[in-house]
């Protein structure tokens, strides 16, 4: 008995180390976070009561346990690729499509596991920084998403899994005009939008 | 169907006075531009600047009897009826703080020559009075050598519609005195995110009365004109990735004009209303496309691999201006509607984008990056030189012209936020627009809106 109970732990201890907890939501605290306070009265010099302490039943390990790949949430999805080495985001210089060595370093990386990992697609958003017209900036960012989805097929992973769309300088993650908050925004971020049946 | 049903009433009881023009001969003084000798084309910005002003006495509207209940009405529409006729530029008023110092006997015919010390040429005198629920405004212009009326106008309407009878009657006076269609019934379409989204609004030419026309609660931007008023098409992101749509501002239905493949966005309108250029992504690489307002005959007129946006048509439907990177930072570029015959005819500046035409069809206005911020700057299509209009802190962008070529509407973040500001031609003249939430993209209708 007590000896396949330390098996049971032994895999418990591999299948966390093999694919990790379970990811969490980013937990984002609700704005109107409701806090009791409740006062502990001072406690009575003798107990009035005593409670019964038990060892709490062994948790039920399954090791049939879930790859986070195959969540329908694709924020955990998103989040477990990320924990293995993909960059969702890669950035640019001013007015420019062009893909650096720093950037195709990461494009390859994320190339490799979007293969491993074929039944998953993934939006590519093109994103440009708030100088110059919006609609100019529409056309880069289109062609930011555009350059990604080159360099990603040529590494292999398949055309019809990427849908380029480009936000120009609507969707800034940063707002304030200076070029440590311009080069935020001049990006191409990547992010798994659905799997398909297929793989 | 309210608002329509009011204009209407307006338009139908705008009688003309018997004996509206009482002596043909006897017109005032009246400077009527002296047009460009043909051939001969120059980067005059100050066309209406060189003229003589037109010197009008303008003393305060009388009331005639009770207005009961339309004092707001009577006070906008006077003070409407002024300032129209002020940022025309055509005129040099003497109000009623001007005329203070005249003894003046209330009599019109003994107080010509009163009129006439400081100056003045015409004078233009307000009647308001109320019947029943509207209110009837009637104006006239006298020429002050004759003593005689010159323009006699009567409208009537709702007290609602006043802005729109001061707007009316003071093209009128521009039309009669001036030669020239007015902008005062014209109107601005433009984004605001006062809702927290961006959406497309129409003010008028002034900046009153802006009212919402989409709805989309996303990104809607780049709103342009129909020709005849009657409709914008703009670009929105409501159902996804950049779409161009339709708005028909009678009934106030959407419709998708293209939404197919990756991007279309930043629509202009052929003169004939028939068809718009715009920008459309061919694999990534974003070109200049013309199709039919159900999106069909889609025709390429741009071919390289560099950015090519911002079409606009111009006036004639000749050519199309352009925005393209091809020569390593955008520039401006002219082409024919077919394609053919591609050309740049910016060089100052290191970023020039968003083609505006006059009416005239021989400037183009467009936003000038210089020193590093962004500037309107207008150049001439022909000689190609060109002139930097604003300064100063801010940035200045997305400039359009008015239906009578003499004002540029623009966006600038010089208050902080952006908002839309309108100056003459040479630059003078700034006057904001727009106050609430961040206002952009300025498309300033080509006529009188028709609905």
């Amino acid at each position: 008995m007590n000896r396949k109970w330390m098996i049971w732990m032994v895999m418990a201890t591999l299948l966390t180390f093999l694919y990790g907890c379970p990811k969490k939501k980013p937990a984002t605290p609700p704005s109107d976070l409701n806090v009791e306070t409740t006062t502990v009265p001072a406690s009575p010099s003798t107990p009035s009561t005593t409670q019964d302490v038990q060892q709490p039943a062994a948790p039920d390990v399954n090791d049939q346990t879930e790859d986070p790949l195959t969540s329908a949430d694709m924020q955990v999805v998103n989040d477990e690729l990320k924990r293995r080495g993909f960059s969702p985001d890669i950035y640019f210089d001013y007015d420019e499509a062009t893909l650096s060595d720093d950037t195709r370093d990461k494009l390859s990386r994320n190339a490799d596991l979007l293969k491993s990992q074929a039944q998953l697609s993934m939006t590519l958003e093109g994103h440009a920084d708030s100088r110059g017209t919006n609609e100019y900036n529409l056309a880069l960012g289109e062609r930011r998403a555009n350059a990604v989805k080159q360099y990603l097929g040529s590494l292999g992973v398949g055309a019809d899994r990427m849908r380029t769309l480009s936000y120009g300088k609507e969707r800034p993650v940063c707002t304030e005009e200076v070029e440590s908050c311009w080069s935020q925004n001049r990006r191409v971020h990547m992010i798994i939008t659905g799997r398909s049946n297929v793989g | 169907m309210k608002p329509r049903f009011a204009i209407l009433t307006v338009l139908l009881s705008c009688l003309l006075l018997a004996g509206l023009v009482l002596s043909a001969q006897q017109t005032p003084p009246q400077e009527v531009q002296p047009g460009q000798p043909p051939g001969q084309v120059t980067l005059e910005l100050n066309r209406g600047g060189q003229m003589r002003k037109i010197k009008l006495a303008f003393p305060a509207f009388r009331s005639l009897g009770q207005l009961t209940g339309a004092g707001g009405a009577v006070r906008e529409l006077e003070e409407t009826v002024r300032r129209d006729l002020d940022v025309s530029g055509y005129f040099e008023i003497q109000g009623p703080d001007a005329l203070s110092g005249l003894s003046l006997t209330g009599d019109v015919q003994k107080d010509l020559a009163a009129y006439r010390s400081t100056g003045n040429e015409v004078l233009l005198l307000g009647d308001l009075r109320v019947e029943g629920e509207k209110l009837v405004f009637e104006g006239r212009v006298l020429d002050l050598g004759s003593g005689q009326a010159v323009l006699a106008k009567r409208y009537s309407g709702p007290f609602s519609v006043s802005r729109r009878m001061a707007h009316t009657f003071a093209d009128e006076v521009i039309r009669f005195l001036v030669g020239k269609k007015g902008i005062a019934l014209s109107e601005i379409a433009f984004t605001s995110d006062r809702t927290g989204n961006k959406e497309i609004y129409v003010m008028d030419y002034d900046g009153a009365n802006p009212r919402k026309i989409t709805g989309h609660r996303s990104t809607s931007m780049s709103p342009a004109w129909s020709p005849n008023g009657g409709a914008i098409a703009y670009t929105s992101f409501f159902n996804g990735g950049p779409g161009l749509y339709i708005a028909d501002l009678g009934s106030g239905r959407k419709r998708p004009i293209i939404t197919s493949g990756s991007l279309n966005t930043s629509p202009s309108f052929a003169p004939d209303g028939g068809r718009v250029a715009f920008a459309r992504s061919f694999d990534g690489n974003v070109e200049i496309v013309v199709a039919d307002l159900s999106g069909g005959n889609l025709r390429r007129l741009t071919n390289s691999n560099a950015i090519e946006t911002n079409p606009a048509w111009s006036p004639k439907g000749g050519e199309i201006a352009f925005t393209s990177s091809r020569a390593g930072n955008p520039h401006i570029y002219l082409m024919d509607s077919e394609g053919a015959n591609q050309r740049r005819i910016t060089y100052d500046g290191t970023y020039n984008d968003g083609a505006s035409w006059n009416p005239e069809g021989d400037l183009i206005a467009y936003t000038s990056r210089r020193d590093g911020q962004f500037q309107i700057a207008v150049t001439n299509v022909v000689t190609l030189e060109s002139r930097v209009l604003t300064s100063g802190p801010g940035e200045n962008q997305s400039p359009t012209f008015s239906p009578d070529g003499r004002k540029i509407a623009f966006t600038s973040s010089r208050g902080g936020g952006k908002q839309i500001y309108v100056m003459d031609l040479d630059g003078g003249n700034v006057r904001q627009l727009t106050t609430e939430g961040n206002n952009d993209l300025a498309d300033w209708s080509r006529s009188v809106p028709e609905r």
